[in-house]
């Protein structure tokens, strides 16, 4: 390993596929989707399937060991159990975290339980506590304080790309020696409010997602949280801990066209992956694999098309989106599927874009194969917001190095 | 790399005087404990259409960054890094007092999308077509500090030769209640709202305020920390968060009583967004070369030509940015 490395030496997560990496893995491999009918969240919209994490709010409590009553958010609760395997895997104690920075990333944060107590918050003192669990900053420290004294904590708020733009932080603190450890990533629980929320945008599918379809319909809403713990390589050797994969490059670009709709030529898509490349010392026949960000919305799948036709040309590595495996985890997404690579990188497959059925004009043609036996060096990954905030992950292989 | 990071302009709306430096010589004073910004007029920022669709936090954020880049003679920032505590809060009030009281019909999608934290950003971006490095903070009252860590990570780098950075938060008539009954406003504190946006360039060659020598943020740090900190930074004066509120200004204990001490609170309130007000007045300060005598509680002016700005989150962010004056000034 060589100085300047941003390795990755653990990573947990929770979504609609699997309450852990060894679940999540499992459901990828088997091509199995966990978006479904609404089970937990109390909405008149039981029209709009989603994938939401399969345990309540009680029983994650119970499994983070947070006492009854305790002030919290469904944001949060996800938020540890991702950073609970997270700091597990990368054999992260207590005593350590004082020399470890939390970058994380929410949007959300609180509605949750703001959407449920408003009208207390109004009328009585009854919920005053869950005031001060509303906003994104709050969910980071409830996150972070489960597990000790993290050295820095700051929360990022890109909409759909808040995660991968933590990890991008993160890893800047690496480069700088700012910290020797850092982990990154995302939480976000579905809500009444933005389920609405994108529902009044109209880009929400009645039925299952179908990222690239020629009939895709729209998006459905995914839940959930994952996080990495970047590393110096020093300081991974230092500790005696294995990576499970690098962080090669990154890049974030602003589309700079709409505060909700992607530009037709995909500019903002276009230039993170070409700063992302840049970044990582790397030409686009090096990608093996791109995790797009592939929503299910005919104008985001349309336009990342057209943005990845533009950095890859003829020579177009195989594709797919996650997103109708797992809905879209919005603020969690760039960590999720940044752990989801990890996942392909290491059990060498390509993850199946799920519900794709017919190619559209100028669409991509994702991966519909279950390959579980394809060598991955480098793969790429994908996360756009609202505001064209977008951002690109290169995370590569370890295993030969 | 750089030799310097030039502070080429900083604009504010609050509850002063908006887009000037009045209040250094004759402030605004209040009573009460909820005052909302003084608006400037908006027409030579943005269009009456666009005004009539945009918040208050946006029609800010951009008059504020519209404002710096033009003084600064730069249009298309490579960053534009935001912070804010709770966004465009009236939005996002108006959205959920409708999806609790009218039901999960009718909602208006415009409200939906301007409560999401990072449309300051992007507005700024769509409207100035910035395609560069573009985030947002939301660390409760860090979240300045954290777009500025963020933005001098990205000049160190070399990944940016400037960057507009700012700090945008509103408050409602109701969620200043909620704000009172959290906590996060009290013992007599102003809950206000600000709208900063600053402007940096690495070896402008052109007039700047200060240079930004540093900045550290830290979580819960333990006392010798917090002394090791102070150890290696030395400054003409500390400018800190202190409010009046005895809780709140029991944080800046640690610092001692060693060099002087000044604060911005008293005149512009309390908000999310405190921390880029402070930013903007050590600035100033450095600009004009002293610490006006309405920062120092009326006991004359203190000369300066290094800042030291002290934040402190809930007695348990801590966050160090110096600023100095120009070379040879």
């Amino acid at each position: 390993m060589k100085a300047g490395q941003v390795l990755i030496t653990g990573c947990g997560i929770v979504c609609a596929i699997g309450n852990d990496k060894g679940q999540v893995l499992e459901s990828l491999l088997a091509g199995r989707t966990g978006v479904g009918p609404l089970k937990y969240l109390k909405t008149g919209h039981t029209e709009f399937p989603v994938g939401e994490v399969k345990m309540s709010d009680t029983e994650m409590e119970r499994a983070m060991g947070i006492a009854p009553g305790t002030p919290t958010t469904r944001t949060a609760l996800m938020g540890m159990m991702a950073m609970h395997e997270a700091l597990g895997q990368a054999c992260l104690e207590k005593d350590d975290l004082p020399h470890v920075g939390f970058v994380d990333g929410t949007t959300v944060g609180g509605m949750d339980k703001s959407e449920q107590y408003y009208l207390d918050f109004i009328d009585n003192d009854s919920r005053n506590a869950y005031i001060g669990t509303h906003d994104c900053g709050s969910c980071s420290e409830m996150i972070a304080d489960r597990f000790g004294r993290f050295k820095f904590i700051t929360t990022i708020s890109t909409a759909c790309s808040s995660a991968a733009n933590a990890i991008e932080l993160a890893a800047d603190m690496i480069r700088l020696g700012e910290a020797d450890v850092v982990v990154a990533g995302g939480s976000e629980c579905i809500t009444k409010f933005h389920l609405n929320g994108f529902n009044s945008l109209m880009i929400l599918d009645h039925g299952q997602c179908r990222p690239f379809d020629a009939g895709r319909a729209g998006l459905n809403l995914g839940e959930g949280a994952a996080f990495v713990v970047l590393e110096s390589a020093e300081s991974a050797a230092k500790r005696g801990v294995k990576p499970v994969a690098m962080l090669s490059g990154y890049g974030n670009a602003c589309d700079a066209f709409h505060q909700t709709a992607s530009s037709p030529d995909g500019e903002g898509a276009y230039l993170a992956m070409m700063k992302a490349l840049d970044n990582a010392g790397l030409k686009p026949s090096d990608i093996d694999y791109i995790n797009a960000h592939g929503t299910g919305t005919p104008n985001n799948d349309l336009s990342e098309s057209q943005a990845m036709k533009r950095v890859f040309g003829d020579v177009m590595p195989q594709v797919s989106s996650t997103k109708s495996l797992t809905g879209h985890t919005t603020s969690a997404s760039g960590s999720i599927e940044a752990v989801i690579c990890i996942l392909a990188l290491q059990n060498g497959f390509t993850p199946v874009n799920y519900a794709f059925e017919q190619a559209d004009e100028g669409v991509i043609v994702p991966n519909m194969k279950l390959a579980p036996d394809r060598e991955l060096k480098h793969v790429l990954c994908n996360s756009f917001g609202f505001g064209g905030n977008d951002s690109s992950l290169v995370i590569s292989n370890v295993s030969n190095n | 790399m750089y030799q310097t990071i030039d502070i080429l302009s900083v604009k504010q709306i609050s509850i002063q005087q908006p887009l000037c430096e009045e209040w250094m010589e004759t402030p605004l004073t209040y009573t009460g404990d909820f005052v909302r910004a003084i608006d400037p007029d908006f027409k030579q920022f943005i269009s009456a259409g666009e005004a009539r669709r945009l918040g208050k936090l946006l029609k800010r954020a951009l008059a504020t960054s519209l404002s710096a880049l033009n003084e600064g003679g730069i249009q298309n920032p490579d960053a534009i890094v935001t912070g804010t505590g709770f966004g465009s809060i009236e939005n996002t009030e108006l959205f959920l007092d409708a999806l609790v009281r009218e039901g999960e019909q009718m909602l208006k999608p415009t409200q939906f999308m301007q409560s999401t934290h990072n449309t300051a950003s992007s507005l700024i971006g769509i409207n100035t077509k910035s395609h560069g490095y573009n985030s947002t903070y939301s660390q409760k009252g860090l979240s300045f500090d954290s777009a500025l860590y963020d933005a001098w990570l990205q000049f160190r780098l070399g990944k940016i030769r400037n960057a507009l950075v700012g700090a945008h938060d509103e408050m409602s008539p109701v969620f200043s209640g909620f704000v009172s009954k959290a906590g996060h406003v009290k013992n007599g504190e102003i809950c206000s709202e600000a709208a900063v946006s600053a402007l940096l360039e690495a070896d402008s060659g052109k007039p700047a305020m200060c240079t930004l020598k540093s900045v550290q943020i830290m979580n819960m740090p333990t006392a010798q920390e917090l002394a090791d900190v102070m150890s290696k930074i030395s400054v003409d004066a500390i400018i800190t968060g202190r409010s009046g509120n005895p809780e709140n200004d029991s944080w800046y204990s640690f610092l001692g009583s060693d060099v002087p001490q000044c604060s911005y609170k008293p005149l512009f309130g309390v908000n999310f967004s405190s921390s880029a007000i402070g930013f903007y007045t050590a600035a100033c300060c450095l600009k004009a070369g002293r610490i006006p005598s309405v920062m120092n509680a009326g006991n004359g002016a203190v000369p300066c030509r290094s800042i030291l700005l002290v934040n402190v989150v809930e007695g348990r962010h801590y966050s160090f940015t110096v600023l100095e004056a120009v070379c040879g000034k």
